[in-house]
């Protein structure tokens, strides 16, 4: 590995600042299980790493009732999969946490780091998108939050601009009637990545549904969401016929790549199948 | 069956508490005072020219040492290496000389103060290639359009009836093997049945946990001692002899730990560049490969395209069976190309024809991997095999026991009558443990057998068993440990002495110290090491009988060698007049007495070179789920059967029979090493898969004692077998499963899907 300076900040501020001071040529590290393995394979030679891991004010999960959930930017993969709140009220999103690699990665890697990695095969993130996820972000002169799905601008992209920093990520409170389904598609149960992911979040009502979300992983160059898939689901009664146009639509958003892991031809199907499987699930 | 004491337990790896603790120390575990580290430029390109190498960048960088090319090592230093403990002879420049081959081959080492500052000297150095066209397929690679990959390629006939017949001619052949007996056309003519196929199989790293890693250290004096990960010792020292121009008794190779060989580790991989450096720099040097310079720079396990077709009766004759094999050499040839003769196997198959070509693609060399060869050759075989069992509505055992050799028939492939086989009782082991034949048929699931055959080999070696001054054994060998050997050597010495295994200690040397001793692979090791070590140890018996006869003033043949408890329960071994335990010396009185007599310590001494094994077959019974829409599988069960000869080790035979099993799953499964334009699209083991332990089922194994007249207590060779018949068994497990036969492994979950799809179209789902 290279050499580089390494920074340890103890505030956001602190943080911040040092981000902005080497502009592109810093890299934040939290768990470090993707930038450190990116680093040795000289994917990327950042100028400084700032570790966040000494800022108090980056740990822990807060879950409000009223204002719902807040994960922040040092909670591990693995907090989030074990966490009650989380497994009782997000279970797509402790589902999407717990296949992420193996349970020393999790104990490891966080989830705003799998979300800042901006791999479109990420597991936690089409889990992030259908649950209307929102991005907490730093600057050294303001705060603000986007929507998860304003996040990312391709494969290793996001909106962050230089002494910018991503401090945790917002979940409002989930209807009581909201049901979800995660499904990773991959060839081992665990230490794999997804070669399909396919996340729906829905209000079943009587063969219909409401408050449809269709997230995609794997199969664009960002994750993704099916809007005009999600907008025929909401449309009224679910048919054999309507799902396959659910479907149909939900590939049709997609733009998937041949690779060592999958075709595109693949892929596309994949998507096709387990959106008919998700809706077959969460409404019946 | 004979009672023994010690044979037959299973008692834990006298290695287990190193290995778990962190203590056992590995190749990389070595550091020297004054080391330094060495690393490589490596071709990024599958072909091509090179035009330029340009150091003079890396050589300005502070802490690079020394930086070697092939030019400065002088055009004439081609060098030969000899691998003495396998008599292969392979030429081959340490660095790429005006072209590269492939991906991965070494254009320049450097050599630095750490291993940081090495890195960036590599990446310091400015090669200027001009590409050239690469084929990394041998389907492609025979086609009279493909670029020739070595001067010395052969163009061959294609033989008839092939499905690559029609091009007339093969390009970049680099190996032949050819085999014939009866008359295969009068057999086709004969069947009611023919049914033929392309088999696939991928090219596979061994994927030992533990990458290749060296310390070499060259005295003033010119002696050079080299501390590595081997499975064999004796092979590096010939290798780096050879390699190096080195006189053999200058070299000292000590074998460190192992972390995992399977085949890989036995020859010279980054040992000669090692010792080169260290003569140059005059200091320690290191290496140690990461795994992306295995994955591209490694020598593993050829893949082989195969097309096999069978003729067959309705009532399970088989009349006529022929193979072409093409084996993916990469740019030198060495695989195990006679395996397409798998398509005999252990059946009385009596009209035979295969033709097999090694072809040069731009690819790293292979090497062994676990049973070389047979893995491939038998997919192609016993796949086929099941499919005609379906074709023929014939139950796939039934099949196999119909037509399968016993003792006293003669082997189709060479006419030697076999003896002490178990085929048919293997197999059926695994039946009736499995319950195949009143396995239900349940949606999604699906059952699959397959056997595979493996006639084990022998190896010369030696072994020094010492009764110690405190009455312990020590048992003493140049064999590395690669399966748990070790521990079943211990067994051996401690059951012919009368010790509790506990009080053997197994040591090994180095090449100076120890006594020449064959590689550890080939499943050689228990067969002839420990037939070694058991002669040893009787030596060392006879020696302590005649002195304790001396002692207790009797005759040899009136004592015996007893393990009986004290009163506390300490078992102290003692050597008494037969049924007098008052007329008795301990083995520690025994060692003592030794001592002060004339003919000092007790030793003995054994050694064995070859003698003949017998073939023996895996039998495997899986069962998987498969789910129709996506591909996923999901192994639910596997049911492994061998005949073992004799079972030193219960525990040990196990843990070989659930490593096979594993990576014959993995291979049928999800492993393979993916290449595109000659480039591997896969170098990390993120992509390239193996299984975890969360993805595979709790492995049954059964075995049989069916004795080898020639191993010790029966022992015959078995680490080897287990990975043979696994992706046949899971081919036929998917079609029953989903009605699919998916012949290109690994059957993946896309692939599956792919010919799940195929199958609907053309209206068979």
């Amino acid at each position: 590995m290279h050499a580089f300076d390494y920074l340890e900040p103890v505030t956001v501020a602190e943080a911040c600042a040092m981000l902005a001071d080497h502009g592109p040529r810093a890299r934040p590290l939290a768990g470090g299980t993707d930038l450190l393995i990116q680093m040795e394979m000289g994917k990327v030679r950042p100028e400084a790493v700032v570790h966040l891991g000494r800022i108090e004010a980056l740990r822990g999960i807060e879950w409000d009732p009223q204002a719902g959930l807040r994960i922040s930017a040092g909670v591990t993969l693995r907090e989030v999969e074990t966490h009650p709140i989380i497994r009782e009220r997000y279970p797509a999103l402790a589902t999407a946490a717990q296949v992420v690699g193996s349970v020393q990665i999790r104990n490891l890697g966080t989830l705003v780091g799998n979300l800042c990695n901006a791999s479109p095969s990420a597991d936690t993130s089409p889990a992030l998108l259908a649950l209307d996820g929102q991005v907490e972000i730093a600057s050294p002169t303001e705060s603000f939050t986007i929507p998860v799905a304003e996040f990312w601008t391709g494969p290793g992209q996001m909106v962050l601009q230089p002494g910018q920093l991503v401090t945790g990520v917002r979940l409002p409170v989930p209807t009581p009637s909201l049901r979800t389904w995660y499904y990773k598609l991959a060839v081992r149960k665990a230490m794999d990545l997804a070669m399909v992911g396919v996340c729906v979040a829905l209000e079943p009502r009587n063969g219909s549904a409401r408050r449809v979300r269709i997230a995609l992983g794997a199969v664009a160059p960002t994750c993704l969401r099916a809007r005009h898939a999600e907008q025929l689901a909401e449309q009224g009664e679910i048919t054999n016929g309507c799902l396959e146009a659910i479907a149909e639509a939900a590939v049709a958003a997609t733009s998937p790549i041949s690779d060592q892991r999958a075709s595109a031809d693949y892929r596309r199907a994949m998507v096709g199948s387990l959106t008919r499987r998700a809706f077959t699930q969460l409404l019946r | 069956m004979a009672e023994f004491a010690v044979i037959g337990k299973p008692v834990p790896r006298v290695d287990a508490v190193d290995k778990v603790t962190g203590a056992a120390r590995y190749a990389a575990d070595v550091n020297l005072p004054g080391q330094l580290w060495a690393g490589f430029v490596h071709s990024p390109h599958p072909h091509a020219r090179i035009k330029r190498i340009d150091t003079s960048k890396a050589e300005c960088i502070p802490g690079v040492v020394k930086i070697l090319t092939q030019d400065a090592l002088g055009a004439g230093a081609t060098q030969e290496t000899i691998d003495t403990v396998h008599g292969m002879r392979l030429s081959q420049s340490l660095f790429a000389v005006e072209v590269v081959r492939y991906q991965g081959e070494k254009i320049a080492a450097v050599c630095a103060i750490s291993p940081e500052i090495c890195k960036d000297a590599v990446e310091a150095i400015e090669v200027e290639y001009e590409r050239l066209p690469a084929v990394d397929e041998v389907e492609q690679a025979i086609r009279p359009e493909a670029p020739v990959i070595r001067e010395d390629a052969k163009e061959v006939e294609a033989p008839t009836g092939c499905p690559w017949a029609n091009l007339g001619m093969f390009r970049n052949v680099c190996q032949e093997a050819h085999f014939s007996a009866g008359d295969v056309e009068a057999g086709f003519a004969e069947a009611d049945v023919i049914v033929e196929g392309i088999y696939r199989i991928p090219r596979v790293h061994q994927t030992y946990i533990e990458p290749h890693a060296c310390v070499a250290r060259v005295d003033p004096s010119g002696k050079v001692t080299v501390w590595t990960s081997t499975q064999s010792i004796f092979a590096i020292r010939s290798g780096v002899a050879s390699s190096l121009g080195i006189p053999q008794s200058n070299i000292n190779v000590v074998g460190q730990t192992i972390g995992g060989g399977f085949g890989g580790k036995f020859g010279v991989l980054v040992h000669p560049y090692a010792v080169l450096l260290a003569q140059v720099t005059g200091r320690p040097v290191k290496i140690v490969y990461s795994r992306e310079e295995e994955m591209l720079d490694g020598r593993p396990a050829p893949g082989a395209v195969i097309w096999v077709k069978t003729g067959i009766k309705r009532d399970g004759t088989v009349t006529a069976r022929q193979a072409v094999g093409l084996w993916d050499c990469g740019h030198v040839p060495g695989a195990s190309i006679y395996a397409t003769g798998r398509i005999v196997g252990v059946y009385n198959f009596k009209n035979i024809k295969y033709d097999a070509y090694g072809i040069y693609t731009n690819k790293p060399g292979t090497s062994a991997y676990r049973a070389p060869g047979a893995p491939q050759g038998s997919y192609a075989s016993e796949a086929n095999l099941n499919q005609c069992a379906a074709a023929i509505g014939m139950d796939p055992i039934a099949l196999r026991l119909q037509n399968m050799a016993q003792d006293g028939d003669q082997r189709v492939i060479d006419r030697k009558p076999l003896s002490r086989v178990a085929f048919k009782e293997t197999l059926l082991a695994a039946a009736k443990q499995a319950g195949w034949f009143e396995r239900e048929k349940k949606p999604n699931h699906g059952w699959g057998v397959a056997i595979g055959e493996w006639h084990h080999g022998a190896g010369p070696g030696s072994a020094v068993v010492t009764l110690m001054d405190d009455g312990t054994l020590k048992v003493f060998s140049g064999a590395m440990d690669i399966t748990g050997t070790d521990t079943g050597m211990g067994q051996i010495a401690a059951e012919v002495v009368g010790v509790p295994w506990e009080n053997v200690r197994v040591i090994r040397g180095d090449t100076d110290s120890a006594p020449y001793a064959t590689g550890s692979g080939g499943s050689v090791v228990l067969f002839s090491m420990g037939n070694a070590v058991k002669r040893a140890a009787e030596n060392l018996r006879e020696k302590m009988l005649a002195l304790a006869a001396q002692h207790l003033e009797t005759t040899v043949d009136s004592l015996e060698a007893v393990r009986a408890a004290d009163e506390s329960g300490r078992v102290i071994p003692r050597v008494q007049r037969r049924g007098q335990p008052e007329e008795s010396v301990t083995l520690q009185e025994l060692a003592q007495i030794a001592l002060r007599t004339t003919g000092g310590p007790l030793v003995g001494t054994g050694t064995f070179a070859s003698e003949p094994s017998h073939p023996l077959i895996s039998a495997q019974i899986v069962e998987v789920e498969v789910d129709p829409e996506t591909g996923v599988m999901e192994i639910k069960r596997l049911v492994g059967a061998l005949d073992v000869g004799r079972a030193i080790n219960p525990y040990e035979v196990e843990g070989q029979m659930q490593g096979g099993a594993t990576q014959g799953l993995s291979w049928g499964w999800m492993e393979e090493m993916q290449f595109g334009q000659g480039r591997m699209l896969n170098t990390h083991l993120s992509d390239y898969r193996i299984p975890t332990i969360q993805d595979l089922p709790a492995i049954e194994s059964v075995y049989l004692e069916v004795p080898s007249e020639h191993g010790p207590f029966g022992v015959k060779g078995i680490g080897e077998p287990p990975i043979v018949p696994t992706p046949a068994a899971l081919h036929l497990a998917i079609h029953d499963a989903t009605g699919a036969w998916v012949n290109d492994l690994p059957a993946t979950p896309e692939r599956i899907w792919r010919a799940l799809h195929r199958n609907r179209d053309e209206g068979k789902g």
